[in-house]
């Protein structure tokens, strides 16, 4: 460019030195002039020649920071797309630009729109929850509820059984990539989100009964608004994933707490009687079983004791069957001592009664005063009969 | 002189940003933009760069082509069934046609507002008033109309925007709420409450109830174990006595000698502790001492 604006001109030692490139040096020009022209011609054209590099420099400058103001990094967390004169350059709903340093021309031949897809978006609902202040919450007190819930400043959702709860809940989400359409195509979409999370709670409060909603199903109650706001979400084609309800906080009128305390209250007890009487029914079967058992072993015992007894008495038959058929007085006599001498030895004491010759019969009258072993007591007199 | 070409390359550069300015104009992807002739739309432009005569022949005007939300005033609505019901909507609306946008609105988002208020405001009459409590709340599946209700006044609102052709699109809508009125919510509060004391009845009813039937079965179940156990001890034991009674069949032999062996053992086992004897002279073997006829063993 330098080459040509210089070509025209006659003198040829300033083109000389301007297409070497080096910088404005008078003194270097100087002596080449000085032959042909006169000083104040001279003087001119160098005043000429310099300011004219400045200006030249400085619309390079210019030119670079035009160049170089087309810079612009995207972050980890973000996409970007470029709008050039308002339509998205690629194609179709444009390229999409990952992280990293990209150029576009700068305003107003191009835009940059960053799309957030990284960031986990959060929105709170809004419609649930009795009416506060921030004074009151910043404080953590709250303002003592009135009789009735005002239309206008009390939020609450409505059962299926038509009571009345508050609810509030944090709404997580991401941006899903392209993410274009949440960007570009609502005026303000986290507030459509919003909206439509709202809704899904009231949707899912409409079809829940009270006590399922408070207590038995809140996971429940958490999954339906959350498939109804994902439906919402697909219908409305919000590109919006990841969602997920946080910080889910259902609760009855605060009019009514100690009406709802009682009912757990009472259901506490009920539980706590049920684990009792659960208790007693273990307790007792498993005591019937071991009785139960103790019987049967009892019952066992009984039957092998007979039949070992009797097979005993059965073996002692059959040995000394063939001795009492040999001599039938002999061996009863030789039983019968047998047995009087073991009966003798163990016996503690021995009283003889001696009869005289004469008599037929004589009684004998004991008085027996012996401690019994384990009841104490004297026993009364007893008359025994002796034969 | 010598700065001729440079200057014209300069000047031409300039010349041509200033033209492009002036005779272009670009609308956004997220817009949409109709040019005036003289005041009369003559044409509509979609995103990008376009052509324009210069004020004040052409006049372009853009809008935003978003989807903007709106949302309607809490109001009380009575149900086919006659309930005091209070609603709220949310409204997902668009700018379908710029030019009739243009003249029926002047351009202007709040006044468009302000009307599709009055279409909202249309739709709860027209549409919660056809429907009954149950159809917004319920816990009967069949019997809600929730999302259908929502349509039914989205297409009843798009169907006004039609007739009345204000360029507007509907592109959703939500209910936001649903209230009852201030006196009605006491009455509800005191409904809950007689509610909830019959629940705690209930419960503590139920607790009982459950805990003397576990008792009762526990105690059904522990004889019920017994009475088994007791009965096939029984068995048992009958079957041991069977054995038993077959072994005696050996005794038939010699009956008097099976009745002799059980008396020795019984008389054993009788005297075996602690006994006190008292015996007679006559008795063997004493009858030794007298050296007399003998006499049977007494006790």
């Amino acid at each position: 460019m330098s080459d040509i604006s210089l070509q025209p001109p006659p003198a040829p030692p300033p083109r000389r030195d301007a297409a070497s490139g080096a910088p404005p040096r008078s003194p270097a020009t100087a002596p080449a002039a000085e032959a042909v022209e006169d000083s104040g011609t001279q003087a001119l054209s160098e005043a000429l020649h310099s300011s004219f590099k400045i200006v030249k420099v400085i619309m390079l400058g210019l030119v670079v920071v035009f160049l170089f103001s087309g810079l612009f990094t995207v972050g980890q967390q973000e996409r970007a797309i470029v709008l050039r004169f308002g339509v998205p350059v690629g194609g179709g709903d444009g390229k999409l630009l990952g992280p990293g340093l990209h150029w576009a021309f700068p305003p107003p031949v191009d835009e940059v729109v960053r799309i957030p897809v990284g960031q986990v978006q959060h929105v709170d609902s809004s419609i649930g929850w009795y009416a506060t202040t921030p004074a009151a919450e910043a404080a953590g007190t709250e303002l003592p509820p009135a009789e009735s819930l005002h239309p206008v400043n009390d939020g609450y959702l409505l059962t299926g059984d038509e009571n009345i709860i508050h609810a509030k809940a944090t709404l997580r989400y991401r941006i899903a990539e392209p993410g274009l359409r949440y960007v570009l195509h609502f005026a303000n979409a986290s507030n459509v989100v919003q909206n439509a999370f709202n809704n899904a709670l009231l949707y899912a409060a409409a079809r829940y009964k009270v006590d399922e909603a408070l207590t038995r199903d809140q996971a429940g109650f958490r999954e339906t608004a959350r498939l109804r706001l994902e439906q919402s979400a697909s219908e409305l084609d919000l590109g919006i994933t990841e969602i997920q309800i946080d910080n889910m906080q259902l609760i009855p009128p605060r009019q009514l707490k100690d009406a709802f305390a009682r009912v757990s209250e009472a259901e506490v007890v009920r539980s706590k009687e049920l684990n009792e009487a659960r208790s007693y029914e273990n307790q007792t079967i498993s005591k019937a079983r071991a009785e139960a058992e103790a019987r049967k072993n009892a019952g066992e015992a009984e039957r092998t004791r007979l039949v070992e007894f009797v097979a005993a008495e059965v073996d002692r038959f059959t040995n000394n069957l063939p001795a009492y058929r040999s001599n039938r007085e002999l061996f009863v006599e030789q039983r019968r001592a047998e047995t009087l001498q073991v009966v003798y030895a163990a016996a503690q004491e021995k009283i003889v009664l001696f009869k005289g010759p004469g008599t037929t019969n004589h009684s004998l009258w004991l008085q027996i005063n012996r401690d019994l072993p384990r009841l104490k007591e004297k026993e009364p007199d007893k008359p025994k009969d002796a034969h | 002189m010598k700065r001729n070409p440079i200057t014209i390359a300069v000047g031409a550069l300039l010349l041509t940003i200033f033209f492009l300015l002036l005779f272009l104009f670009q609308v956004r992807t997220t817009e949409l933009a109709v040019v005036a002739t003289f005041g009369r739309v003559t044409a509509h432009a979609g995103p990008g760069a376009h052509f324009r005569w210069p004020w004040p022949i052409q006049s372009v005007h853009k809008f935003d082509q978003r989807i903007h939300t709106f949302e309607g005033k809490l109001e009380q609505v009575l149900t086919s069934d006659a309930n005091n019901l209070l609603i709220m909507v949310y409204v997902g609306w668009q700018i379908n046609d710029p030019a009739v946008f243009l003249t029926r609105f002047n351009g202007s988002t709040n006044r468009a507002q302000d009307s599709l208020e009055g279409l909202i405001r249309n739709a709860y009459s027209g549409v919660v008033g056809k429907h009954p409590l149950t159809h917004f709340i319920s816990t009967d599946e069949k019997q809600l109309k929730f999302v259908e209700i929502e349509q039914e006044m989205q297409a009843r609102i798009q169907a006004d925007c039609r007739a009345l052709t204000n360029g507007l699109n509907i592109a959703f809508l939500g209910i936001k709420r649903l209230g009852l009125p201030e006196s009605v919510t006491k009455l509800v509060f005191e409904r809950m409450e007689s509610e909830r004391e019959v629940r705690v009845s209930e419960v503590k009813g139920d607790g009982e109830r459950q805990a003397s039937e576990i008792r009762s079965r526990a105690d059904f179940a522990s004889a019920k174990l017994l009475a088994e156990a007791e009965a096939e001890a029984t068995k048992t034991q009958g079957e041991g006595e069977k054995i038993a009674a077959k072994s005696f069949e050996v005794f038939r032999q010699e009956p008097e000698l099976a009745k002799l062996l059980l008396d020795l053992k019984a008389l054993e086992q009788l005297l075996q502790e602690r006994a006190t004897l008292i015996l007679h002279d006559d008795m063997a073997p004493l009858n030794i001492l007298k050296s007399k006829e003998p006499a049977g063993p007494q006790k």
